[in-house]
């Protein structure tokens, strides 16, 4: 059939070329529709190695399985190990579809944490993709300052006094500004150490075994000095500072993979609670009359 | 007429090229990942686009060579040390995909450093308790016995109890301080550390204040072809006879493409010699 003059406009040629287009688009979307079931896919993804009701399982996902089942790669894995592992893939993917038919997530609590959890990891990770650049960290930084600063460390020991020796106790506390503690010191005023703190400890670690109050007292005091008495429920305390080593602040250099681990921290907080409010705001959520 | 037929044949070039794009991406995700380096055609085509992508999502961090950034704690990734897994192609993959404690459910999240100088070490495991001022300086001077330098003999034998008892350092470093891959605790017997100088101060500071670095997870924001690519420039980093590895990505992309292109060239040769 022959086309005629290419440079000449030709209404035959056009509706014949018109035709064949139509015709072939007819052809494609017949094909399409009688080879796939709906809108679905017969071509698995290169990026995956089966699909399951149209869920890929990965493929990436599937090397590690083998990995970790076998021990090997794809290119020694042997055909029972592959189809093994396969078929435990496609099985988990089976029945997470049917839980999901099940609406299991109504009933089971487990699976309710899970999802829950999941949800924030989710929205969690979103946050770790945004490299916060340095201005940002250094401006949290100095927002934040007081964070950044090491633990303080103290040698400190805590003396006892009977509660009914308050005036030597008062007297201790004034030998010991003077000299450096030792029994025979403290028991003219029947003092003991308690015992409570070790010899070098954080602070965090003072307070706990000194209690609130006493720790308050030792942290003020400087290399050698001692306390006032402070009378307690149980004795009469007078501490004794050897070495009293206060937190440092930390430069923005030290701090930096905390201030980044903080930053991060706070931009998954703000992204948890915005996204929990848009949550509700979408949500229909009825309460009864007798709970509000 | 000629600019109808100009048009056409720019349109099937435009198609041939995506259509071998695609067939190239199909094969680079469909062959097995720790068989690719070995593959010339493919290697040039994943390290041309892999560079790119190496220098847009991860040499913000890695640095454009790959050299890392120990006072950020940042691995470098051109030696053959690897914190996670052995640094094969498909270790690599899973980390850029998944990430490391990047919140995503598949990531690597088994081990943090604990922070012994807090009145609890580990938030997931309350059984790890606080240690000593005095108990750290102890460990230290282990950890510096064990890598080979000069260290206070009494102080790294008592260091030496705490890492096999108390502290609890042995259950993710092993118990010869050799660390252990499947779980990224580093080796601390190498003498390569990741934060800071490796004295006496930054071992210190990360046995005090602990460390958690993170890398994102780049699921669903990298194509996965786009993941394979990347992980194959990674890899080819830390082995540099591998086939077609190019240059490290420039800091202009002009200068990247160059390098991109050498890269796709040498592969070529390789290929067809």
């Amino acid at each position: 059939m022959a086309l005629g003059n290419i440079t000449q406009v030709s209404s035959r040629r056009s509706f014949m070329l018109m035709g064949c287009g139509a015709l072939l688009g007819l052809l494609m979307a017949g094909y399409s529709l009688f080879t796939a079931r709906g809108t679905s896919t017969l071509v698995v993804p290169p990026e995956d190695v089966a699909l399951v009701n149209q869920q890929p399982i990965s493929r990436l996902d599937y090397l590690q399985q083998l990995q970790t089942l076998y021990g090997v790669d794809l290119r020694h894995a042997t055909a029972t190990q592959r189809r093994t592992v396969l078929d435990d893939m496609i099985r988990e993917e089976l029945f997470v579809q049917r839980g999901k038919e099940l609406d299991v997530a109504s009933t089971d609590p487990d699976v309710r944490a899970a999802m829950v959890n999941s949800v924030e990891q989710e929205i969690a990770a979103d946050a770790t993709t945004a490299q916060p650049t340095e201005t940002q960290l250094h401006a949290y930084y100095a927002a934040h300052r007081a964070r950044y600063a090491s633990e303080g460390i103290m040698s400190v020991r805590d003396y006892v006094f009977p509660l009914s020796e308050s005036q030597g106790a008062a007297e201790a506390a004034e030998a010991l500004r003077a000299n450096i503690p030792t029994p025979a010191l403290l028991a003219r005023w029947h003092g003991v150490d308690s015992g409570k703190a070790a010899d070098e400890e954080f602070y965090f670690a003072v307070k706990i075994h000194l209690g609130g109050a006493l720790f308050e007292a030792a942290s003020t005091l400087p290399d050698g000095a001692a306390s006032v008495p402070i009378v307690g429920s149980d004795a009469i305390h007078v501490l004794y500072m050897f070495k009293n080593k206060k937190p440092v602040p930390f430069d923005f250099d030290a701090a930096r993979d905390r201030v980044l681990n903080d930053l991060r921290n706070d931009a998954i907080g703000h992204l948890r609670t915005g996204d929990e409010a848009f949550l509700r705001k979408r949500a229909n959520v009825l309460i009864a009359d007798d709970v509000r | 007429m000629r600019i109808t037929v100009l048009l056409s044949a720019s349109g099937c070039l435009i198609a041939a090229v995506w259509l071998h794009q695609s067939q190239l991406e199909g094969r680079l995700l469909r062959t097995e990942p720790n068989s690719i380096p070995a593959n010339a055609a493919l290697m040039g085509f994943a390290l041309q686009r892999g560079g790119a992508l190496f220098e847009a999502h991860c040499a913000t961090c890695h640095g454009l060579a790959g050299q890392g950034d120990p006072r950020r704690g940042v691995p470098t990734l051109s030696d053959a040390d690897w914190l996670y897994g052995t640094g094969s192609v498909s270790d690599v993959e899973q980390v850029i995909k998944y990430g490391i404690r990047s919140h995503h459910p598949k990531a690597w999240n088994l081990a943090i450093m604990p922070a012994y100088a807090t009145p609890r070490p580990s938030a997931r495991d309350g059984k790890i308790p606080p240690l000593s001022p005095q108990n750290i300086r102890d460990l230290v001077e282990f950890l510096m016995r064990e890598q080979g330098r000069s260290a206070d003999g009494a102080a790294a034998a008592r260091g030496a109890g705490l890492f096999a008892g108390a502290g609890g350092c042995y259950d993710c470093h092993a118990v010869d301080g050799k660390g252990d891959a499947a779980i990224g605790a580093p080796n601390l017997t190498d003498g390569i550390t990741l934060y800071g100088d490796g004295g006496r101060e930054s071992l210190f500071m990360s046995i005090a204040y602990g460390r958690q670095g993170l890398c994102p997870a780049w699921v669903g924001r990298i194509s996965p072809a786009g993941i394979r690519e990347a992980a194959l420039f990674v890899h080819s980093l830390s082995h540099p006879n591998s086939l077609a590895r190019p240059q490290a990505p420039a800091a202009n992309s002009a200068s990247a493409a160059a390098a991109a292109a050498a890269a796709a060239a040498a592969a070529a040769a390789a290929a067809s010699g």
